[in-house]
């Protein structure tokens, strides 16, 4: 292999800087490689553009042409500083203990002999499959000062109305809560892919475990880290439903409210609404360029080499029983304080507290109902449909946007990163609207079919999957496949039967993850889905304007039950087609 | 290393940013507009001034001839979706008109039907929403004129150039009876200034249809300005803002405020239906009346069924929307609003100074004090 390398050095440059008169003229050929990577740059650039363009047009153009009118628009609010203030309080709070609570489950998981590993993975599924309104719902009947549970229990211990979700520290805690499961798929996978005898060395110098812990094992995983907390920032930036249902009760209005107040009146001004969502464009291209800096350093953090290594769990010995006590209190806490209040309420006519008279009045009426729908059947077989589509298309494309990114030395590769992560920011609405807009004047038959949704979610998690897909590669040496290429391997081959199965706990996660969060994407399907082509949010979205929370209630059990299934039938397939599993 | 990559690789990434460019060119700048509209009478028009000119059976039954051989109504709508369900299996079921229904809240019904038309998409024949959209699809004269006795039964409030109201919803305090004792209920709107509601009265926060009617109300009255003023600030003083009616209803029933201000009647009942302790009656006059209408495409591809169901939900409809709880246009039997007295709201102010009106409620409700739990 040593020897070998050189040869390839001699070699090709050589032929490359043949003087082309010299040269017989060869008609170019595209190999493979050439139509894959063209054909993934092709698809990433034109899902990002498309939407983006239309954004950008609206915003800065109207019918005199170029304008910052929506900027003025936009931002001349005399209360925006402080709406932009509340955001970042908001969003950096949830994004840190997202972070924090992440990274310390998913370390516990992959790398010690902690207790309970079997609920990491319900931990990890089901706050993501909830949707976010009823798991909001589901904390406000937990931890409302008048009617929270949490409150009533607890009050002999704690005193009156101890917890008040209905504040930016209660907001702060059911986004961290809703988004860490993100940062826990993101960092499994990085730590399934970190070669421990580094720490071990480590031990055996003398480090203690927190040294280790600080100087090893974070700086290692840093591309995940950075990742998680960029997209949970973007996320936190843009989220809607926990600052409305909890912050405008105590008059905590944020960027996003600005949005709304904004579109509420005729004629909508989506120029402004553009402007805002192009300040967070600017934060997002800010953000993926200071993380491409901070991972730059690429061999620094390329833990799987040529190498073999053998993951050993670490021994917690007495700090066992509290690593799952803690584990036990998390999952409680996150999945099934939530879950009950919804399998509760799903029992009920309507949500009322506890009590021998509430109990007395369940029944399963809500289900009935459900099962009565004859489009839950047709949704929920469109959800699938669209979910293991989008999560598979998403992540095979993103497997080779990443190997652009990181491995190739195409100029401009960055922009292909850029791209995929860019549509992160974009509206859902605006995103319908330019979808719209396109495919009404193509001439293709897709207005109206399954595939514009299609097409609206692999652009809205893209980003996902171009995060979860680069992160794992940064982990994988160069010369793995480059031993590989020496053997005679093609470009092809060692891609599919050397990159692939390394990136495998990477990408699953990325897989699942998108599944999962399609399920719940409403904002652009609103406006695109047609009749008979009903997904399982807009059917969410009809109980919920309904004002029937205890049959949505009921279709979140069914959600979780579902998902669940899925999801493990998802790992099981996974496991036997060789993926590493703890 | 990277040799063996970068000889085709510059030839690779120009190879992908030609696809994209090709592809994202193929769409013309996102403007809109669509310049067909003032070309005289649609064949849609035709037939509904046609149409519009009979009366009675001979005009049903010439339209459900027609509607018959049409065979198909595509409906957007932002009813909700039982509502919705309820209404399309009735008339499919009374005509043998297989009815598409897209639902949606009703600023994306108008946003689909705006960008289907600057695109010369044939998507709907008739439209049900609410009032400020309807006003906006008249505005961008989208809709064809709608004639017949059964708009004409339909009260003053409820006849626009180009829709006609088919509901209301009507917007009346209402209170959680397990939180506000008998007796204690609010009688009238001022009666929700009182500080004994402080942090447990619920405003709105889309609410400033009902905000300006109720202003405009009070200056009618005799109130000056600087009263009303104070009513509302009082009222928003330890506020707790909702956003969406539903939510608020649903936090109502589970006691999390004690009174809502301005929720629909409607979704009350249905959670009173349910077994909710909460109440809206005897109703706080005047009650706020929002009128949300049918309207007739002028490019609608089936245009005799889209007139047949404006008859059928101006006639049958109404009682098919009784039976879910909502207000209808013109009530079938006894009406449950006799004695009441009932405003529209403002439509006028509503669409020549929305965003002013809307500014000045979101001022109210964001200089509001805040209260600590």
């Amino acid at each position: 292999m040593v020897t070998a390398a050189p040869d390839v050095r001699t070699t090709e440059p050589v032929g490359d800087r043949e003087p082309p008169a010299l040269r017989p003229r060869r008609r170019w050929w595209p190999t493979p490689k050439v139509v894959i990577v063209a054909g993934a740059v092709g698809v990433v650039g034109y899902l990002a553009v498309v939407p983006l363009y239309y954004l950008i047009w609206g915003t800065f153009f109207d019918e005199r042409g170029f304008t910052l009118d929506a900027f003025s628009r936009a931002y001349g609010d005399r209360d925006v500083g402080g709406l932009i203030a509340n955001s970042l309080w908001f969003s950096v709070g949830a994004a840190i203990l997202a972070l924090v609570v992440g990274t310390a489950l998913a370390y516990l998981q992959v790398r010690t002999d902690v207790p309970f590993k079997a609920l990491f993975f319900a931990a990890s599924i089901i706050p993501l499959i909830i949707p976010g309104i009823l798991y909001t719902i589901a904390w406000i009947f937990l931890a409302s000062r008048d009617i929270g549970l949490l409150n009533k229990l607890l009050e002999p211990v704690l005193g009156e109305g101890f917890f008040n979700i209905f504040s930016m520290w209660g907001m702060i805690w059911v986004e961290g809560l809703h988004l860490s499961p993100i940062v826990f798929l993101l960092m499994v996978a990085a730590f399934r892919s970190m070669d421990p005898s580094l720490e071990e060395s480590a031990l055996m110098c003398g480090a203690s475990r927190l040294q280790v812990i600080r100087r090893i094992t974070l700086p290692l995983v840093r591309p995940a880290v950075i990742a998680g907390v960029l997209i949970m920032m973007v996320r936190g930036l843009e989220s809607f439903e926990v600052p409305t249902l909890l912050g405008l009760q105590n008059g905590i209005y944020v960027f996003t409210s600005r949005i709304y107040f904004i579109l509420r009146v005729y004629p909508q001004d989506y120029g402004a609404a553009g402007a805002l969502a192009v300040g967070l464009l600017v934060l997002a291209v800010v953000g993926v360029a200071v993380s491409t800096l901070a991972s730059r350093s690429g061999a620094t953090f390329q833990t799987i080499t040529g190498k073999g290594f053998r993951p050993r769990p670490i021994q917690l010995g007495r700090w066992r029983p509290v690593a799952g006590a803690a584990i036990l209190l998390y999952f409680l806490v996150t999945v099934i304080l939530p879950l009950c209040v919804l399998l509760y309420m799903s029992l009920l006519g309507y949500y009322r507290a506890p009590s021998a008279e509430a109990f007395r009045s369940m029944s399963l009426d809500n289900y009935r109902q459900l099962a009565e729908m004859n489009r839950a059947t047709t949704a929920l077989k469109n959800s699938l449909l669209l979910g293991v589509g989008t999560a598979t298309l998403v992540m095979a494309v993103m497997a080779i946007a990443a190997w652009i990114v990181v491995r190739s030395r195409i100029p401009g590769r960055q922009l292909v990163d850029q791209l995929a992560f860019l549509p992160l920011v974009i509206p859902g609405l605006v995103l319908g609207l330019a979808l719209s807009f396109v495919y009404l004047r193509s001439p293709l038959p897709i207005y109206g079919t399954l595939l514009i949704l299609l097409i609206a979610y692999c652009t809205r998690y893209m980003p996902y999957g171009i995060r979860y897909s680069v992160t794992s590669m940064h982990q994988v040496a160069r010369e793995l496949e480059e031993s590989a290429h020496v053997s005679g391997a093609s470009w092809w081959q060692t891609f599919r039967r050397v990159l692939l199965p390394l990136l495998a706990p990477g990408l699953l996660a990325g897989w699942v993850y998108i599944l999962v969060v399609s399920f719940r994407e409403l904002s652009s399907s609103i406006l695109l889905y047609s009749p008979g082509n009903e997904v399982l949010s807009i059917l969410i979205f009809e109980q919920y304007e309904n004002g029937q929370f205890t049959v949505l209630s009921a279709l979140g059990v069914v959600m979780v039950l579902t998902l669940v299934i899925l999801v493990t039938l998802a790992y099981r397939l996974g496991a036997r087609i060789g993926l590493r599993q703890d | 290393m990277s040799t063996w990559l970068a000889g085709r690789s510059v030839r690779v990434l120009a190879a992908g940013v030609v696809v994209t460019l090709a592809v994202s060119a193929c769409s013309s700048p996102p403007t809109t507009g669509n310049d067909d509209q003032q070309n005289g009478p649609t064949a849609a028009e035709q037939l509904y001034a046609e149409i519009g000119a009979l009366t009675g059976q001979q005009r049903r039954d010439r339209l459900v001839e027609l509607a018959q051989e049409e065979g198909a109504l595509d409906l957007y709508t932002s009813m909700n979706a039982d509502v919705a369900d309820a209404v399309a299996a009735e008339f499919s079921d009374a005509f043998d008109v297989d009815v598409n229904v897209y639902r949606a809240g009703s600023e994306t019904v108008l946003q689909r039907i705006l960008q289907e038309h600057a695109a010369n998409y044939q998507g709907n024949d008739v439209v049900e929403t609410n009032a400020n959209d309807m006003f906006s699809l008249n505005s961008e004269s989208l809709l064809g004129e709608y004639a017949g006795e059964r708009r004409d039964m339909v009260p003053d409030a409820g006849r626009f150039d180009g829709w006609t109201a088919t509901r209301f919803n009507l917007f009346a305090p209402s209170w959680n009876t397990e939180l506000v004792p008998a007796g204690q209920e609010p009688k009238s709107w001022e009666d929700l200034a009182d500080p004994k509601w402080d942090g447990k009265l619920s405003l709105e926060l889309s609410d400033y249809d009902w905000f300006l009617t109720l202003y405009k109300y009070w200056q009618d009255n005799g109130k000056t300005d600087a009263e009303i003023d104070q009513l509302f600030s009082d009222m928003a003083t330890g506020a707790k803002v909702a956003q969406g009616h539903t939510v608020q209803g649903e936090l109502l029933s589970a006691g999390e405020f004690a009174v809502v201000a301005s929720n629909y009647s409607y979704i009350v009942q249905r959670a009173k239906d349910r077994g909710a302790p909460v109440e809206y009656l005897p109703f706080v006059e005047p009650v706020i009346a929002r009128p949300n209408g049918i309207g007739l495409m002028r490019n609608a591809k089936h245009p005799a069924a889209a007139l047949l169901f404006a008859d059928w939900l101006l006639e049958e409809g109404q009682e098919v929307l009784v039976d879910e709880g909502l207000t209808p246009a013109i009530s079938p039997g006894a009406d449950p609003l006799a004695g009441v007295e009932v405003i529209p709201v403002d439509v006028e102010t509503l669409l020549s100074s929305s965003q002013e009106w809307s500014d000045r409620y979101e001022q109210l409700l964001t200089k509001g004090e805040t209260v600590s739990g």
